[in-house]
C-alpha cells in the first residue's frame, strides 16, 4: 500500500499551489476563487488519507463537511462576484481606485 | 446523554436558529415592509437567548458543544453587539440608499444566523464544530458586507472579505488536517493529552497554521491587509457588527483553542502571540495617524486594540484570560458608541458624510455629539479617568504579572502614540474653525439612547462596575482552566 | 503495483491540473483544469477507500461548484488580457516562496520527524464489517447530529444570501398566475349564443 507520506505530499504540493494562484492573480478574482477550491482540495485529501492510516472515521465527515461549506462559500463568492461585475463592468480587485489600501 | 438534555444545553442557539427561520417565513410572507417589526422581534430573540444564556453548565452533544460560563459572557457581547446592530441599520439603509428604499427583511434574518454561528464558535469543543460555527459566521457576514448591492463600495468590500476569509479559512482548516492527523482527533480534551506528551513536528506546523488562520479572524498583523477596505466599504451599521461581534466572537475561540486544546504547548503558540500582538499594536498605531476618514480611522483602532487583547492571551494565565474577557466587554461598548457617533455624520439629505475634516468645529453646532465623540475617543485612547484605561491596565498588569515585560512596555509605549490620533479627532472637533459642513439634526431615539447609554458606561460611572465584571470575567476565565 | 501505478497517475495529473488552473491564460480552460483535477482527487480517494467522499467529490465539485464556475465565467463578459497583468512580475517571487514553503511542508508532514500518528486517542475507529457509506450514514445523524444541522443553516445562509444579492425584481414581465388561472371558470370566459343565419357575429 502507498505510505501516508505520499498522500500528505500531494496535499502539501496542492496546498502550495492554491496560496501561490492566489498571490499570482491577485486580480483575477474568479482563479482566486478557483485557488480557494484547490486549497479545500488539499484539505480534504490530508483528511481522509489521515482517516484512513488511522483507522478513524471522523476525518471523512470532517472532509464531508468541507465540502458542504465550500459549496455554500463558491455560491457566495460567485454572488458576490456578480453584483461587483454589474457595478463596475470588470472583476479586478487590486485596481484599487475606489479606495487606498 | 440524551438529545432533548443536549439540545436544552444549547438553548440560546436553539432560540436563535428557530426564530431566523420563523422570521425569514414572515419576511416572505409580508415582504420588505415588515422590516422594522422583524428587526425588533429579533432583538427580542437576542434578548430572550441572552436569558436562556442562565441555564445549567455542561458539555452536550459528547463535548462538541461546552455550555460554561466562558462561553456565555462572550455571547452576551456577542448578542448586545448584534442587537445594535440590527437596532441602528434601518435608518441608516433609508437615508443612504439614494433610492429610499429602506432596509430590505433579510438584513436581521442575517445577523441572527452568523450570531448562531458565532455561538457556536465560542461553545466549540471540536474542531469540527468550530469550523461550521465558523463558516456559518462568515458566510452571513460576506453577504452582511456587500448589502448595499448598488453601491460599488460595499461589493468591494463584500469580495475583499470573502477572499480574505476564504484564505484565512482555508489555512486554519490545512492546519487542522494537520493537528487532526498527527493527534488523532478532533476533540479539544484529546488534543490536549496529545500536545501534552511532548509535541512533534507535524503537530507543530499544525499549530503554526492554525493560529495563522486564527490571527487571520481577528485580522491580527500581519493578516490586516483589507481590514481598512472593508470597514470603509462596508455599510456603517455593518462596520459595527464586523467591529464588535465577530472580533469578540474570533478572540474567544482563539482563547479557548489555545488554552484547552493547546494548553500544553503554551511555550509554542506564546511566541507567535506574542508577535501578532506587538505587529498589531505597532501597526494600527502608527498607520492610523495619517487617516482622513473616520471610518478607517476606527478600522486600524479595531487593528491596534486586538493587539492589546493578544498581549492578555500571550500571558495565557487566568488573570490573562480575565483581563482579556474584561477588554472585550469595554472595547465592544466603546466600540458600538463611536460608531453610532459616526452614523451622525450626515449631510442635509441624509447622505453619510466619512471625512475627518467635517468634524472641524463640530462642538459649535452640536455639542451633544461633540462631548460624546470626545468621551470614545479618549477612552479609546485609555487615558486614565476614562474607562478604557481600566481593561489595558488589567492586560499589562497580567503580562508583567508572568515575566514579558518587554511586550507590557512596547504595549505602553504604542498606546502613547495611539493616543496621538485619538486627541487629534478632539482637537478638530473642539478647537478647529467649522467648515460648511453642516450635519443634520439628529432626531432618532434608539440612536441618541444607544449613544447616551454606552458613553454613560466608558465614563468614570464604568468603574462602579468593576466589582460585577471582575467576577465575571474571572469566573468565566476559570471555566477554561 | 498496480496501486502504486494508479497513485502516481492520479498524483500527477492532479498537481499538473492544479498548475494549469492557476496559470491558464483563459479562466475557462482553469475551470476545466480545475474538473480534471476534481476527478484525479476522487480517483485518490478512491484508492484510499473513501468511496462516498469520492463520489462526493464527482457529484458536489464536479456536478455543482464547478459548473457554477463555469457558468459564471461564461456570463460576465471580461477582458481577461487585462487581468493577467502582474502576472509574470510576481512570478519569480512567487515561485521562490512557493518552493520554500512546500519544501518546509513537506519536511514537517515528512513521516520520519513528524512523530508517530497517535491511535489512542480515535473517537470513532472505522467499523470492519460495514460498507463505508452505512458506517458515514450511522455517524452523521447521531453523534455529528449538531454539526449536521449547523451544516443546513450554513447551505440556509448560502442560499439566502445569493438571492439577497443577485435577485433584481425586473419589471415588464408577465409571470404565470397560477390561482388566478386556477380561478378562471368556463362562464367568464366563452358565451353560447343563439347565432341567426346570415348576421354577422357581434365579437
Amino acid at each position: 500500500m502507498i505510505g501516508l507520506m505520499h498522500y500528505l505530499v500531494v496535499g502539501a504540493i496542492l496546498f502550495v499551489l492554491g496560496v501561490l494562484g492566489i498571490f499570482l492573480n491577485r486580480k483575477n478574482v474568479i482563479i482566486i476563487l478557483m485557488s480557494v477550491e484547490l486549497i479545500l482540495l488539499a484539505v480534504n485529501i490530508n483528511l481522509v488519507a489521515f482517516s484512513v492510516y488511522l483507522g478513524d472515521l471522523v476525518g471523512q465527515i470532517f472532509a464531508m463537511f468541507v465540502l458542504t461549506v465550500a459549496a455554500g462559500e463558491a455560491a457566495i463568492g460567485l454572488a458576490i462576484l456578480v453584483i461587483y461585475f454589474r457595478g463596475r463592468g470588470t472583476i479586478a480587485v487590486d485596481d484599487i481606485n475606489r479606495m487606498k489600501g | 446523554m440524551s438529545y432533548a438534555e443536549s439540545l436544552s444545553l444549547t438553548l440560546s442557539e436553539v432560540i436563535l436558529a428557530a426564530g431566523a427561520l420563523v422570521l425569514l417565513l414572515v419576511a416572505g410572507w409580508a415582504g420588505d415592509k415588515a422590516t422594522r417589526l422583524i428587526s425588533w422581534i429579533a432583538v427580542v430573540l437576542l434578548a430572550v437567548a441572552g436569558l436562556a444564556l442562565l441555564g445549567p453548565a455542561g458539555a452536550a452533544f459528547g463535548g462538541q458543544y461546552q455550555a460554561d460560563s466562558f462561553a456565555a459572557f462572550a455571547k452576551v457581547l456577542i448578542y448586545f453587539a448584534a442587537g445594535a446592530s440590527i437596532l441602528i441599520a434601518p435608518r441608516f439603509f433609508q437615508l443612504a440608499d439614494g433610492s429610499h428604499m429602506g432596509l430590505r427583511a433579510e438584513y436581521p434574518i442575517l445577523i441572527l444566523l452568523a450570531c448562531v454561528g458565532m455561538g457556536m464558535m465560542v461553545s466549540a469543543g471540536d474542531l469540527l464544530s468550530l469550523y461550521v460555527g465558523l463558516e456559518l459566521n462568515s458566510l452571513a457576514a460576506y453577504v452582511l458586507a456587500s448589502f448595499m448591492r448598488s453601491d460599488q463600495r460595499s461589493a468591494e468590500a463584500g469580495l475583499k472579505y470573502f477572499v480574505l476569509g476564504a484564505l484565512a479559512s482555508g489555512i486554519l482548516l490545512y492546519g487542522i488536517s494537520l493537528v487532526y492527523g498527527f493527534t488523532g482527533t478532533t476533540a479539544f480534551d484529546g488534543i490536549a493529552k496529545a500536545y501534552g506528551d511532548g509535541v512533534s513536528m507535524g503537530e507543530l506546523f499544525g499549530l503554526v497554521f492554525v493560529f495563522a488562520g486564527l490571527a487571520f479572524k481577528v485580522s491580527a498583523v500581519p493578516f490586516h491587509m483589507w481590514t481598512p477596505d472593508v470597514y470603509e466599504g462596508a455599510p456603517t451599521p455593518v462596520t459595527t457588527f464586523f467591529a464588535s461581534a465577530p472580533k469578540v466572537a474570533a478572540l474567544c475561540m482563539a482563547i479557548r483553542v489555545a488554552v484547552v486544546a493547546m494548553g500544553p504547548a503554551a511555550h509554542q503558540w506564546q511566541q507567535i502571540v506574542i508577535f501578532a500582538a506587538l505587529a498589531s499594536t505597532i501597526l494600527g498605531g502608527v498607520a492610523a495617524i495619517n487617516q482622513t476618514n473616520i471610518k478607517r480611522l476606527l478600522a486600524y483602532s479595531s487593528i491596534n486594540n486586538v493587539g492589546f487583547a493578544l498581549i492578555g492571551l500571550a500571558a495565557g494565565t487566568q488573570q490573562g484570560i480575565a483581563a482579556v474577557l474584561t477588554y472585550l466587554a469595554v472595547y465592544v461598548v466603546m466600540t458600538i458608541g463611536s460608531f453610532v457617533c459616526v452614523l451622525q455624520m450626515r449631510d442635509a439629505e441624509g447622505r453619510p458624510i466619512e471625512a475627518i475634516s467635517a468634524l472641524a468645529g463640530l462642538s459649535r453646532s452640536r455639542p451633544g455629539l461633540s462631548a460624546a465623540f470626545a468621551i470614545f475617543m479618549f477612552s479609546l485612547a485609555g487615558i486614565p479617568p476614562l474607562f478604557g484605561f481600566w481593561p489595558k491596565f488589567l492586560v499589562f498588569d497580567a503580562a508583567v504579572a508572568v515575566g514579558l515585560l518587554p511586550l507590557a512596555a512596547v504595549g505602553i509605549a504604542t498606546s502613547v502614540i495611539g493616543a496621538f490620533y485619538y486627541i487629534k479627532i478632539v482637537k478638530i472637533i473642539y478647537f478647529d474653525e467649522p467648515g460648511e459642513e453642516v450635519f443634520a439634526a439628529n432626531n432618532n431615539v434608539v440612536e441618541t439612547g444607544l449613544m447616551l447609554l454606552t458613553a454613560l458606561a466608558v465614563s468614570p460611572i464604568g468603574y462602579l462596575a468593576i466589582p460585577v465584571l471582575g467576577q465575571l470575567s474571572d469566573r468565566a476565565a476559570g471555566s477554561l482552566f | 503495483m498496480i496501486q502504486a501505478f494508479a497513485f502516481y497517475l492520479f498524483a500527477t495529473m492532479l498537481i499538473a491540473s492544479a498548475v494549469l488552473v492557476i496559470s491558464a491564460r483563459n479562466p475557462v480552460h482553469s475551470v476545466l483544469w480545475l474538473i480534471l483535477g476534481f476527478f484525479n482527487a476522487a480517483g485518490l480517494m478512491l484508492l484510499l477507500g473513501a468511496e462516498f467522499i469520492a463520489m462526493l467529490l464527482v457529484i458536489v465539485y464536479v456536478g455543482a461548484v464547478a459548473v457554477l464556475f463555469l457558468f459564471v465565467v461564461m456570463m460576465l463578459d471580461i477582458d481577461f488580457a487585462e487581468l493577467r497583468a502582474g502576472f509574470v512580475r510576481y512570478l519569480p517571487f512567487g515561485l521562490l516562496l512557493a518552493m520554500v514553503l512546500a519544501v518546509e511542508m513537506i519536511f514537517a508532514v515528512g513521516a520520519w520527524k513528524a512523530g508517530s500518528l497517535e491511535m489512542a486517542q480515535r473517537l470513532v475507529p472505522i467499523p470492519s464489517d460495514v460498507p463505508n457509506i452505512e458506517a458515514i450514514g450511522d455517524l452523521l445523524y447521531t453523534r455529528y447530529l449538531y454539526v449536521f444541522e449547523g451544516a443546513g443553516l450554513v447551505l440556509l445562509v448560502a442560499l439566502i444570501g445569493a438571492i439577497v444579492l443577485t435577485h433584481r425584481a425586473r419589471g415588464g414581465i408577465r409571470p404565470q398566475n397560477i390561482s388566478e388561472q386556477v380561478k378562471r371558470r368556463p362562464q367568464d370566459a366563452t358565451r353560447n349564443i343563439d347565432q341567426p343565419v346570415g348576421q354577422g357575429v357581434e365579437l
